[in-house]
């Protein structure tokens, strides 16, 4: 901490949160928010004076409100940087504390929170884990019993720089307990709350027990477990010295911790696995190993940073054997327990590796980023014949499009993503983009449909989420029907209508719009100018008697595979719920307007070929009378 | 430009994988190789073992000499895995990159479709014959380059972000260090003594 403090390159801004991100790999432009704390940075020396005369005490999250701080603060003596801060919600403007300080003038009530827009080239988001609440576990009585504490609580109690200077006590009567029940797996490995094992409760529940042994040897300490887990290098050596120090391994999950109101005493009520049979043993205090959790903000942070989640709200990698640190965001790498359960020494390696990463763009002079751009026909757009139009500029969610009535809308190559929104959104189909052109994507469309069309679902998915989706259902082996056949473009917001038409003119049974849920959109807004096309299609279809369920539209993420695979599974229910007959004959009818909707598309350049080519592979694929 | 009626005569190779018995567990990759021959533009279509091994890749960059290929698909995994292997490989081979197409027959079939091989066979034909038909239309693409501000921004200073922003900083980078609370240390800064060497947190 205090090397980082130190360190001449190294700008440390506490109390300080990221309001916006703009830019791309190389060229991030953050905007932070410098909250007020009423003590100037560069005034205050702390020395404390204003927190000693300060007369309002509050609870200290620091000492997970184990003990009181003043108004006037810092949560730890040890903080990096040791600048004061006033809480405002708790100050009663007594001013004592101006006096205190006095000639420093270090304190401004009049301090704003700033904002400032900061230039860098590349992102490490480490915003690490919380703690599961365990009084939502009522029979275990955290709340209820004032000596069931929580294992963080214990690093505080045990602790010389904490609220009791490292005595051990009982919170209902301030006494050393000499029983303690240390309870493994509290909120982890449990379908009801977090399915996952949180990685360091099986060893810092030893640890705990081992100092308290040390510090008090006769201490009587239990430990109860499913399994213990300890993989890393030295950690099995570890527990088995917890062993031969006399601590007491109980394998079984009590199922209920009950009070004597009297003594406060505890009784942990638990199956012992080993002896095969249910038992009750008598405690003064009870230690809970609550799971890891995400940050509760962690929505905030992933839409705000660009990184997506993964099942439970972890920060997802781009993949997890091949590029572990990298995020699917271009520029943004992640460190330590906020890309899943970790201990110190895996976030440490794993925030070196990041920043080894982060060299790799940040020497360079130069960075490549995949060209797949928009692009506009000039002569195809309606503002060069003079016409009033600019709607590609209003879809684009980064401004890159400069409109102006009688000229050519451009794109400006270094601020486009490649979301394609502007394509789709385009009434002239006068916009391209590369990779995923019009021609490009028809040719798999006919593909794909160019045998028994009506028992084909057409998904159409966004490379970052949905077909993240998809992927994972194969993944975790989700099995889903075959009749399944995927289409990828980069967001939803390139999920042309003439697409879906064209797919229901070829007779596609069933088509699925898929995108990522508005919050986890790679392109800020690219899902709500898919989404609202999508509710506008759906309108459509309703009008022309569509069979309900024929025409799909989900937001999946990437984590989401067992929802991919039952969208999937229910929109094949719906086909099969539909007599085939029946089935061609809506198809039949519906086929003279989904043509003449999906007309225009015959106009985009390339799209003739792109046809052309499509008979000759359809007779490749199903013969002559296609 | 592309298209089998443009200036270029299309001349497509496709390689089926078979990734150890990931996909050929369920399907013949052999059958699906056959079936792409028979695709418009395709010259040249074989099953190879690991597509992303070192023998898979050279096999590749062989052929594109062998039959000078203008247009590659690999039928394997999924595009986040193994796209941007393929892209060097067949850049290696003198190949704009972006004239390669994956069809994801892994993830998004074998092993989605274990309990249907006859369907997980039909449908990697047609993500096959639907990667072959994108390729047809590919156009050779240049990497744009961008310039880099070499700075470095680290959101959240818990042990993983300062050690992060401190190797960043050892790099001779300019790094900030951003921390919602009042004072970095994230969780470290709260405990006692640590595992695995026991010694204070701070
Ligand atoms: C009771 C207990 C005991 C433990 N004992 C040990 C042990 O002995 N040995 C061991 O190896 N591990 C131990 N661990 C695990 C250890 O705490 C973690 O491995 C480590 O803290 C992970 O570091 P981190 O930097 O990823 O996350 P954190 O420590 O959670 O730090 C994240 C930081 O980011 C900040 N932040 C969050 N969101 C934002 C945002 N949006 N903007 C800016 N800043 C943000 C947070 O305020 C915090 O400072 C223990 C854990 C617990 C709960
Ligand atoms: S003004 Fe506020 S911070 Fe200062 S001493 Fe009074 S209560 Fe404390
Ligand atoms: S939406 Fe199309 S026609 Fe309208 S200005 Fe943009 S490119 Fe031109
Ligand atoms: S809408 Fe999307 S594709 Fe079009 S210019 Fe903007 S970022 Fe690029």
């Amino acid at each position: 901490m205090v090397d980082a403090a130190r360190h001449p390159k190294v700008d440390i801004r506490t109390y300080t949160e990221v309001e916006r991100v703009d830019g791309y790999v190389g060229n991030f432009k953050v905007l932070l928010r410098e909250k007020s704390r009423y003590v100037r940075a560069d005034r205050c020396n702390g020395c404390g004076e204003c927190a000693r005369v300060c007369p309002i005490e509050v609870p200290n999250y620091f000492d997970m409100n184990l003990a009181p701080r003043k108004a006037a603060y810092v949560p730890m003596s040890q903080a990096v940087p040791l600048v004061y801060n006033i809480d405002l919600d708790a100050c009663i403007h007594c001013y004592k504390c101006v006096e205190a300080c006095g000639k420093l003038e270090a304190i401004d009530f009049s301090m704003k929170d700033k904002l400032v827009w900061e230039d860098v080239g590349a992102i490490i988001v480490a915003t690490g884990f919380s703690h599961f609440d365990p009084s939502v576990m009522p029979e275990y009585g955290y709340g209820r019993y004032p000596n069931v504490i929580t294992a963080i609580e214990m690093e505080r109690l045990n602790n010389t720089a904490g609220p009791t200077a490292g005595n051990v006590i009982r919170p209902s009567d301030g006494t050393n307990p000499r029983r303690l029940a240390i309870i493994n797996c509290v909120g982890s490995r449990d379908k009801h709350f977090n399915p996952w094992c949180s990685n360091f409760c099986c060893m810092y529940g030893i640890k705990n027990a081992v100092l308290l042994k040390q510090t008090y040897p006769d201490m009587d300490i239990t430990i109860y477990y499913m399994d213990i887990r300890t993989p890393s290098k030295g950690y099995e050596e570890f527990y088995d010295r917890a062993r031969e120090m006399g601590i007491r391994f109980i394998q079984g999950r009590p199922s209920m911790i009950t009070e004597d109101p009297e003594t406060r005493n505890l009784f942990v009520h638990s199956e012992d696995v080993t002896l095969g049979r249910v038992i009750e043993r008598e405690y003064d205090m009870v230690m809970l190993n609550q799971a890891a959790v995400p940050q509760p903000d962690v929505d905030t942070t992933s839409s705000v940073l660009n990184v997506t989640q993964s099942p439970g709200g972890w920060f997802m990698e781009y993949h997890p054997k091949l590029r572990p640190i990298d995020s699917p965001n271009d520029g943004v790498f992640l460190a330590g327990a906020c890309q899943g359960v970790k201990d110190i020494p895996a976030s440490v390696a794993q925030g070196s590796a990041a920043a080894s990463r982060a060299g790799r763009i940040l020497h360079s002079d130069q960075w490549e980023i995949e060209p797949i751009v928009a692009v506009v026909w000039e002569d195809r757009c309606v503002s060069a014949q003079g016409k009033k139009c600019g709607i590609c500029a209003k879809a684009c969610p980064y401004g890159a499009i400069e409109y102006e009535q009688g000229k050519a809308a451009h794109v400006v190559t270094a601020k486009c993503h490649g979301c394609g929104g502007c394509v789709a959104e385009c009434p002239h189909n006068a916009i391209t983009q590369m990779h995923f052109t019009d021609a490009q994507i028809l040719a798999q469309l006919h593909a794909l449909l160019a045998e028994r069309p009506e028992e084909k679902i057409l998904a159409f998915r966004c490379h970052w989420c949905s077909y993240g989706g998809a992927d994972l259902a194969g993944v975790s082996h989700f099995e889903y029907s075959s009749n399944e056949r995927g289409l990828r473009v980069m967001c939803s917001a390139r999920m042309d209508a003439d697409f879906i038409y064209e797919a229901f003119r070829l007779g596609a049974g069933a088509v699925l719009y898929s995108g990522c849920h508005p919050q986890d959109c790679n392109y800020i807004t690219g899902q709500r100018l898919g989404a609202a096309r999508a509710e506008r299609l759906m309108k459509a279809f309703e009008k022309m008697e569509m069979t309900p369920g024929r025409f799909r539209v989900e937001w999946i993420s990437a984590a989401e595979g067992d929802k991919y695979a039952r969208v999937i599974n229910e929109m094949q229910a719906v086909l099969n719920s539909i007599p085939k007959e029946k089935l061609m004959e809506e198809i039949e009818r519906l086929r003279p307007e989904m043509e003449k909707r999906a007309r225009r598309l015959r106009e985009v350049p390339q799209v003739e070929e792109a046809l052309e080519y499509s008979r000759q592979l359809e007779i490749a694929m199903v013969g002559e009378e296609a | 430009m592309a298209g089998d009626n443009g200036h270029e005569e299309l001349r497509i190779g496709v390689y089926v994988c078979h990734c150890g018995s990931n996909i050929a567990g369920v399907i013949d990759p052999k059958a699906v190789a056959e079936y792409a021959m028979t695709l418009p533009g395709v010259v040249r279509a074989t099953d190879t073992l690991y597509a992303c091994a070192d023998s898979g890749q050279n096999l590749i960059k062989q052929e594109i000499k062998e039959y000078k290929l203008n247009r590659v698909v690999v039928a394997a995994c999924s595009v986040r895995m193994h796209e941007l292997t393929f892209r060097a490989a067949v850049s290696e081979a003198g190949l704009n990159p972006f004239l390669m197409e994956m069809a994801n027959i892994r993830e998004q079939c074998t092993w989605a479709h274990g309990h249907d091989p006859e369907g997980a066979l039909e449908k990697a034909k047609d993500l096959t014959a639907s990667a072959v038909a994108k390729a047809a239309f590919l156009t050779p693409l240049q990497m744009m380059k961008v310039p880099v501000t070499k700075r470095a921004m680290v959101v959240g200073g818990g042990v993983a972000g300062i050690s992060a922003a401190l190797d960043l900083g050892a790099q001779g980078i300019e790094t900030i260090l951003v921390e919602k609370q009042p004072t970095i240390g994230g969780t470290m800064a709260q405990l006692n003594k640590t595992f695995p060497t026991m010694d204070c947190s701070i």
